[in-house]
């Protein structure tokens, strides 16, 4: 890519909230359900229906907007965008056009760094607005028609909509990692991509650098992934780069984009579609929003990620890839915090067994892979973690006071993941207790050094060589069974061979 | 005919084909609904506010899922089922 070039994308991000029925009809709805057994006579538009607003829609809306502190209006209302396709039983889509439920609103996003273990620069990206609008049905095809399921159909779905804040692929695939965290943290939605509950369309333009005008812009529709938004704003912005260097102008166009071939082309059908002939929906009348409820809602949103993560490098000295771990899940944040509260005098050493072993663990138990693209909040169930929060506190206590060494504290972890039980308990049953009396671990240091076997490693101890001393420890493990203290070892070592 | 009524552009964006006399008829109906409109438009009307339009929260329904119809119902009403899904004409945007 070329430095004389900027990209500018904004994003439009499709979210299915978590709701047990639809936004304007009183159906159920689920991902894997049999086709249009989730339908009922208000998603259908049947003559005689009148659309309900769901209140829980409305407050996970509101939820959301105080969240990215966007602002939330007095009123907000719904409009019918015209239009006629199968996807949609009622020829228009009930959204807000003019008076969205949240304005405004910014959300932090952290790039990658240099390396894993170094944090990336972290930017906000304003939003313009969020409007709660219906899902629709879901269409495929085959041969010479096409299939209808409208059991999406009625769906709650926010749109996010984004400033064109955002200047590369990988601040986009930030800025979604980002926001899915938001969502699903303050419990406003799932955000499983595989589910489709959350799609995105990128609008992205070119200019060059310098340039204060917006270039013309293109919008692909229907990114079902954050590696697919990524392809598509790598692909676009060097098919546009490419088509001015040639001569050629910009078409304002919707396109779509093949995710298999990683390529995206002109969705010839849309051309009219920005003729949506809007107009104010006569069956939902505007709601005016309390600020009572507003205030209620405030009291629900979570310690916002990025903040949550400078706490634990300021406040409690965790390495940066420790924190990074823990504040993508809440729970396993929380859970931490659980521990922190049970050993505080090292939150660093409770964070390495949470964010490595444990997460290492659980992931393993319910298969799923840890922080992979498509899952960047780390989908683990600590519901089912049969070591609490206390009993970790407990074992990184016992390995603090040096009753057990670190290697003996990993097969204690292992017991404690699959038993539940308490590691002193483990440590005693096991006969673990690292011996830590002096007279007689003493007694086995001097005999271990006047074994002429070692002589040989003392001398070159003697001559200046440290790590020489290691070879000392071997013998003595030996013969206290592991048991004996590796600090006090190396303290009575040096004491003894003067 | 109103201003702005453009039957072509309106029959595309519905999927309509229409015939020249059609086109000839609906666009005669549709002028006298928007000549209609643009006659209570030029009402001398006192300032009303919209508050009548404006509900509180208690005009919102509680997130209880209710009775679905089930597919057999559905498909019953749409002119063509495949399976319980509804069959329609292709409308795929295919990659050109």
């Amino acid at each position: 890519m070329s430095n004389e070039w900027e990209i500018v994308i904004g994003l439009e991000v499709h979210v299915q909230l978590h709701t047990r029925s639809k936004v304007f009809a009183s159906s159920s709805w689920g991902f894997g359900k049999e086709p249009n057994e989730q339908v009922d006579p208000v998603v259908l538009g049947l003559p005689g229906t009148l659309p309900v607003v769901n209140r829980e829609a409305v407050e996970k809306a509101i939820l959301f907007g105080l969240v990215v502190d966007a602002e939330i209006p007095e009123q907000c209302a719904w409009d019918r965008k015209n239009y006629f396709y199968p996807d949609n039983p009622k020829n228009y889509q009930l959204t807000q056009k003019d008076f969205p439920v949240t304005m405004g609103g910014k959300v932090e996003i952290e790039l990658p760094g240099a390396a894993r273990n170094i944090m990336g620069e972290h930017k906000w990206i304003r939003l313009h607005h969020a409007h709660l609008e219906e899902d629709v049905g879901k269409l495929s095809h085959s041969g010479s028609g096409s299939l209808v399921d409208y059991n999406r159909a009625g769906v709650p779905l926010l749109e996010i909509v984004t400033e064109p804040d955002l200047r590369s692929s990988a601040e986009a695939s930030a800025f979604l990692n980002a926001l899915v965290a938001k969502l699903t943290q303050a419990g406003v939605a799932d955000c499983d991509m595989e589910k489709g509950q959350l799609r995105c369309d990128a609008n992205v333009s070119v200019r060059r650098m310098g340039d204060t005008q917006l270039g013309t812009r293109t919008e692909t529709k229907n990114l079902n992934s954050i590696s697919g938004v990524r392809d598509c704003i790598i692909y676009e912005s060097k098919r546009q780069i490419a088509q001015i260097e040639a001569g050629h102008k910009i078409t304002q166009e919707t396109r779509g984009w093949n995710a298999e071939m990683s390529r995206g082309y002109v969705l010839r059908d849309k051309e009219d579609a920005h003729d949506y002939r809007y107009f104010p929906d006569p069956d939902i009348p505007t709601l005016k929003i309390s600020r009572e409820t507003v205030n209620r809602l405030k009291k629900h949103v979570p310690e916002a990620p990025f903040d949550r993560q400078r706490r634990y490098i300021e406040k409690l000295n965790l390495p940066y890839t420790a924190a990074a771990v823990l504040i993508a899940d809440k729970a396993l944040a929380d859970w931490f915090e659980a521990a922190v509260a049970a050993h505080p005098t090292n939150a660093a050493g409770i964070a390495n067994w949470a964010a490595n072993d444990l997460l290492r663990e659980l992931s393993a138990q319910s298969g799923t892979e840890v922080g992979s693209d498509e899952t960047p909040a780390v989908k683990v169930s600590l519901d089912s973690c049969l070591i609490k929060p206390a009993q970790l506190a407990g074992l990184v206590k016992l390995t603090d006071e040096g009753v057990i060494s670190k290697q003996q504290a990993k097969e204690v972890f292992t017991e404690m993941f699959s038993t539940g039980k308490d590691a002193l308990a483990i440590v005693e049953a096991k006969g673990l207790r690292q011996n830590s009396d002096t007279a007689e671990l003493e007694k086995i240091v001097a005999e271990v050094i006047a074994d002429p076997a070692v002589a040989k490693s003392i001398a070159e101890y003697r001559a200046g060589n440290e790590k020489a001393i290691n070879a000392l420890k071997g013998p003595i493990m030996k013969r206290t069974q592991g048991k004996a203290n590796p600090v006090m070892i190396d303290q009575l070592l040096r004491k003894l061979l003067g | 005919m109103a201003k702005g009524l453009d039957i072509d552009h309106l029959a595309k964006l519905a999927r309509l084909n229409l015939t020249a006399e059609e086109k000839v008829l609906y666009s005669n109906q549709l002028t006298h609904v928007l000549t209609y409109f643009e006659t209570l438009a030029k009402a001398d009307l006192p300032a009303v506010s919209d508050v009548a339009m404006v509900v509180s929260e208690k005009a919102l329904r509680s997130d209880e899922p209710g009775v679905s119809l089930g597919s057999d119902a559905v498909t019953k009403i749409a002119p063509a089922s495949h399976d319980g899904q509804i069959s329609v004409p292709r409308v795929v945007d295919d990659e050109s």
